[in-house]
């Protein structure tokens, strides 16, 4: 066995792995960009907390989806708020760096308390991470450098003991919250993987077809222009799973790195375009800062060094802008600062129960009176409450294309000009649920005389089917027409033009 | 000492983690506990070729019918321009929104509350010019309705039906003639509570889904 293999050269890479020492700049970045994402989902909440989270409201508790009724208490309706409000505080602090780990720790145990109390439009899987974010950041040490606590304390020490220069550096801490928080995300992709990996429609390209076309997310006029284009979606899928599967094993150094956090950022950009979504990338970008190492600061920082010796203003500029930050914060003691801090919490919790209180978003003061229940016609509830009709035969499809060439069982190319003996391939994606189907693709010629007749059985767990056709020199040049029979009648019809070679 | 404690919380951490990945992995207990939504990744789990939204909707005594969703004083639309009562795809929180609706307005007596699920074939999704150039027939959306819920003043639930795409799925299978008999003539003369109906929902969005 050679030496690398030994297990004392193992335990010592592994304690190298979660107990190095560098100054936490990664974890700094994280607490500065986690909560501030979390911030733009929290406030517009805010304004609804008395609904969403309160027993003055509608909450949704999410234990009540998997039975435990009663799981976690319900606050009154000002509590709620007051919590919220508290809640929208130490998160800025927290991405300020004020108090840094209490106000983590409470972010953390309100946010986590909050979704849970509202899995109709709070709790998402991004809460998750989110929430797993705060809580490695709230045992980290990531409040002592670009943060008021670490300015304070530096500041403190500089008046205190100025002979002893050495205690104003950045101090070193054990590398393992980092080494979570990556572990954490590389976790979250594998299981990722594997719910791709239970669903066969995420590889035939289906599952996300359909989430393109999907209207529960924000607007996504990218993905529904890529709806028609499945080929994409069966490439896409495979490198998808590829990198997901991949990323916690060769995330960690050189050019690995870049890669893996490259597609990621690729990978989380596409979710917007595609399916609309915006709070996910964000918090995923936010964390991804915990694989920005102490050296990648240094580099960078002896390169704006090199850049602002060579007379940028920009930088000068953005440090003074720095300074004036650390003269703007008034002189006080690590101990007033906190000091301070209560009286901020107090002076907000109450002030943001008072506002809201005067909002008044559920009008349950206002000088009309009640409000008055939208009245709705009958003519259009009465049909809405029968029987459910059966679906429609046209709705069984989804859509009907012609091209030559498949790639993954999808056709890859769409085309309607076909030279005599070229193969036509048609294929025909089908919605689910559906019975099991006799589908037709039948050969017309242009006066719509029937020509060919070709049937197959599209059993219920079918979601496409795909005919083969070559048409030989006996057929004519010209137009002729591929139609789609189902259920005793014609669903569409796709032309094509036949050529001569 | 620190070190210690700080081993211990690699471990337990790690350990959390690793357990929820391999509950997910072998399907293992993954709704045993509402703790396990924080470390099951089951993102975009479920699809559907259908677009599904919610009606609530009270009849007052007088027979009148009246929107109990949104609220009418504007509801909170969390992920796009839809309101917050289409993320229930379970329905299990409809009447808790219809009763709060109730509570801050002013009505008659309402006698039923009946939460309908409206589907339409995502394909009526598309814009209008990317429609046209896909398809050579004329768009004609068409929704289907299916009383999802029936709940009584209280809230309470007075009758409740499968989700659509489960109800169609039904009708689907029930072409089989066959099993269409031998279902009927396997149905219970009396129903026990106790039957846990299991239901793939693999093939539903739910609004867990980001």
């Amino acid at each position: 066995m050679s030496d690398q293999h030994s297990p004392e050269v193992k335990r010592n890479s592994l304690t190298e792995f979660f107990f190095a020492e560098e100054v936490p700049y990664g974890m700094a970045v994280v607490r500065m960009l986690l909560p501030a994402v979390l911030l733009l989902v929290m406030v517009p909440r805010w304004f609804h907390a008395r609904e969403l989270f309160s027993l003055d409201g509608a909450p949704a508790p999410l234990a009540d989806n998997y039975g435990y009724f009663d799981f976690l208490p319900v606050p009154s309706g000002p509590m709620a708020v007051a919590l919220a409000t508290l809640l929208v505080l130490t998160l800025l602090t927290s991405s300020l760096g004020w108090c840094t780990r209490l106000s983590l720790c409470v972010s953390l145990v309100l946010y986590t308390y909050l979704n849970l109390l509202d899995c109709l439009s709070t709790l998402t899987k991004y809460s998750a991470i989110a929430a797993h974010g705060l809580l490695i950041l709230s045992i980290s040490n990531c409040g002592s450098v670009w943060s008021i606590d670490g300015f304070l304390k530096r500041r403190s020490l500089r008046y205190d003991r100025p002979e002893e220069p050495d205690l104003l550096k950045p101090k070193r801490y054990a590398v393992w919250p980092r080494r979570l928080i990556q572990l954490m995300i590389g976790i979250v992709y594998l299981g990722s993987a594997f719910t791709k990996m239970h669903t066969p429609a995420f590889f035939s390209s289906d599952q996300m077809l359909h989430w393109l076309l999907t209207n529960v997310n924000n607007s996504n006029p990218v993905g529904e222009y890529l709806s028609y284009y499945p080929a994409t979606l069966v490439v896409s899928a495979y490198i998808t799973i590829l990198w997901e599967v991949l990323f916690v094993f060769l995330a960690w150094r050189g050019w690995n790195r870049f890669f893996m956090i490259g597609l990621g950022v690729a990978f989380h950009l596409g979710t917007t375009f595609l399916l609309g979504l915006y709070i996910f990338p964000l918090v995923c970008f936010a964390i991804y800062a915990s694989f920005i190492y102490e050296e990648d600061i240094q580099r960078f920082t002896a390169f704006c060094k090199r850049v602002e010796e060579r007379g940028s203003r920009l930088v000068s500029k953005l440090r003074a802008i720095g300074k004036s930050i650390g003269r703007a914060i008034p002189e006080a003691t690590p101990r007033q600062g906190s000091l301070a801090f209560g009286a901020v919490v107090l002076l907000a919790t109450f002030g943001g129960v008072g506002v809201e209180y005067q909002l008044d978003p559920m009008g349950t003061r206002r000088v009309e009176g009640a409000w008055p229940l939208k009245e709705l016609d009958p003519a259009t509830v009465v049909p809405m409450l029968q029987q459910s009709e059966r679906i429609r035969e046209s709705d069984k499809y989804l859509s009907f294309s012609i091209g030559s060439d498949m790639l993954g069982n999808v056709l890859m190319d769409r085309k309607d000009v076909f030279h005599h003996g070229e193969p036509i391939v048609a294929q025909c994606t089908l919605n689910p649920p559906h019975e099991d189907m006799w589908i037709e693709c039948n050969l017309h010629d242009g006066d719509g005389r029937i020509l060919d007749r070709v049937g197959q059985v599209a059993d219920r767990t079918m979601l496409r089917v795909s005919y083969a056709f070559v048409l030989r020199e006996s057929l004519l040049p010209g137009q002729y027409f591929l139609v789609i029979r189902s259920g005793g009648q014609e669903i569409t019809r796709r032309p094509l033009t036949l050529i001569s070679r | 000492m620190k070190r210690l404690i700080a081993v211990g919380t690699i471990f337990a951490y790690l350990g959390v983690l690793v357990a929820g990945l391999g509950s997910h992995a072998l399907n293992y207990k993954t709704d045993a506990h509402p703790t396990m939504y924080f470390i099951v990744w089951d993102m975009f789990c479920g699809w559907s070729a259908y677009e599904d939204r919610t009606h609530i909707i009270g009849q007052g005594e007088s027979g009148r019918y009246y929107d109990l969703a949104p609220a009418p004083w504007g509801d909170y639309r969390p992920f796009g321009d839809i309101e917050r009562h289409h993320y229930d795809p379970f329905a299990t929180h409809a009447g808790n929104l219809a009763m709060n609706t109730l509570r801050y307005s002013d009505h008659e007596p309402i006698q039923q509350i009946f939460v309908v699920q409206e589907a339409w074939a995502k394909k009526f999704n598309l814009p209008d010019e990317l429609w046209a150039e896909r398809y050579p027939e004329p768009k004609e959306p068409h929704s289907y309705f299916h009383v999802r819920k029936i709940l009584g003043p209280n809230g309470m639930t007075q009758a409740s039906n499968l989700a659509w795409f489960d109800h169609q799925s039904k009708l689907c299978l029930s072409d089989n003639p066959r099993l269409a008999a031998d279902s009927n003539r396997g149905k219970p003369f009396l129903e026990m509570q106790s039957q846990v109906q299991v239901s793939d929902t693999g093939s539903r969005p739910t609004s867990h889904s980001q």
